[in-house]
């Protein structure tokens, strides 16, 4: 009986936790590229996004479409939250290298 | 590179120019020295060279939030000093110009004049140090290449002599406009630059989880692109966000009411006065 009512608390919980767990993807910069340069993440959901930042030299990540703009120091970490996203593409780009540090993060519907 | 460097520097001081030329010529019309400009832009570089200097502690703060929360907490200090430099202006709104001249020249409270002053210090002060901080970040980042850092420094002077040539051409077209005309053009750039301050604040607690974001409320971005002139304009002008959320837009207002709610104050304070 407490089994069962522990059961049906886990999975009441479940979405709880589900909804709490932010998913979270890693992009990378180096020699003023980004790594990978288009980032399909799930349309529809709040998302962390991990900048590293493996140049030694400065960045300013930055996305008119995702509304985001951080410096990112060199060797250092970013973390910015983006979404929930409509499907689609949302360009950024490094503000301090504009030429060469381009990248898209791809909102796909899931499933 | 060069261009790069021109377009970024002139990017951040845009938005700087525009509020320092805009508070010079508040001081002039209403017969204020000059001399705290100077005090404001000392203050602003030397803050900005901090915010630069200790990028690396302020970014790891807080859970690696500090840099939002700083520029939020620069963002909601200069929205407040505009707050209180229309509250100090308010007063000259809605009068006859024959009132203005006597009020403007002659009779402003010596208190009401320093704290005017101050706010604006803060004002300059506080927007210099957010965007010339970011300068020295990107400069600095050539500090080991000496052919790059010499083209950077050249683009970044170039940049800053478009941006305070703009100022100076602002501030001529300003000075020849009636004071009249001026005070009410002043307080229509505090509701509108402090818009768009509070819009940025909402954009910093976005981008560290602490705000959620929703879908866009509106986007403009094909009438108005925010990479091109006019949207870089607009965005130093208002904050022009193409495509803001509704919690921007909320942020937006709750600054913005205030100095409305004073300029209705004043203006039928004015009316009964006349009544």
């Amino acid at each position: 009986m407490i089994k069962r009512k522990l059961m049906l608390l886990f999975a009441c919980a479940l979405p709880l936790s589900a909804f709490a767990a932010v998913p979270e993807f890693t992009i990378e910069i180096r020699d003023h590229l980004f790594f990978p340069s288009t980032l399909v993440v799930p349309a529809n959901t709040k998302i962390k996004l991990v900048v590293l930042n493996q140049d030694p030299t400065p960045e300013e990540f930055e996305s008119y479409e995702l509304n985001r703009e951080k410096v990112i120091m060199g060797g250092a970490k970013a973390i910015i939250f983006i979404g929930p996203l409509k499907p689609g593409d949302y360009p950024f780009f490094g503000e301090f290298n504009p030429k060469t540090a381009q990248g898209v993060i791809r909102a796909q519907p899931e499933g | 590179m060069m261009v790069d460097a021109i377009l970024l520097v002139l990017r951040e001081v845009l938005e700087a120019a525009l509020i320092i030329t805009i508070l010079m010529v508040m001081s002039r019309k209403l017969g204020f020295s000059l001399h705290w400009i100077l005090v404001a832009l000392v203050m602003g570089t030397l803050s900005s060279w901090a915010l630069a200097h200790y990028a690396y502690t302020i970014a790891d703060a807080l859970g690696g939030t500090g840099q939002e929360w700083t520029n939020a907490l620069l963002y909601f200090m200069v929205v407040l000093a505009f707050i209180v430099i229309a509250a100090f202006i308010a007063p000259l709104l809605f009068n006859t110009p024959h009132q203005l001249r006597h009020l403007a020249r002659e009779d402003t409270p010596r208190l009401n004049r320093q704290l005017l002053v101050a706010a604006a210090i803060f004002a300059v002060g506080l927007s210099l140090a957010r965007e010339v901080a970011e300068i020295w970040i990107y400069l600095g980042g050539f500090a080991q290449q000496p052919d790059k850092l010499e083209s950077a420094l050249t683009g970044g002077a170039i940049g800053l002599g478009i941006g305070a040539s703009l100022g100076a051409i602002t501030y001529y077209l300003l000075v020849f406009i009636s004071v009249r005309r001026f005070i009410y053009l002043l307080f229509s750039f505090l509701i509108l630059l402090s818009g768009g301050l509070a819009t940025q604040i909402a954009k910093q607690l976005l981008q560290i989880g602490v705000l959620d974001s929703a879908a866009p409320l509106w986007d403009t971005s094909r009438l108005v692109n925010e990479h091109s002139w006019l949207g870089e304009l607009l965005y130093a002008l208002i904050g022009y966000d193409s495509s803001p959320s509704a919690i921007q837009v909320i942020f937006y207002w709750l600054a913005v009411t205030p100095l409305i709610v004073i300029g209705i104050w004043q203006w039928r304070r004015r009316k009964l006065a006349h009544a």
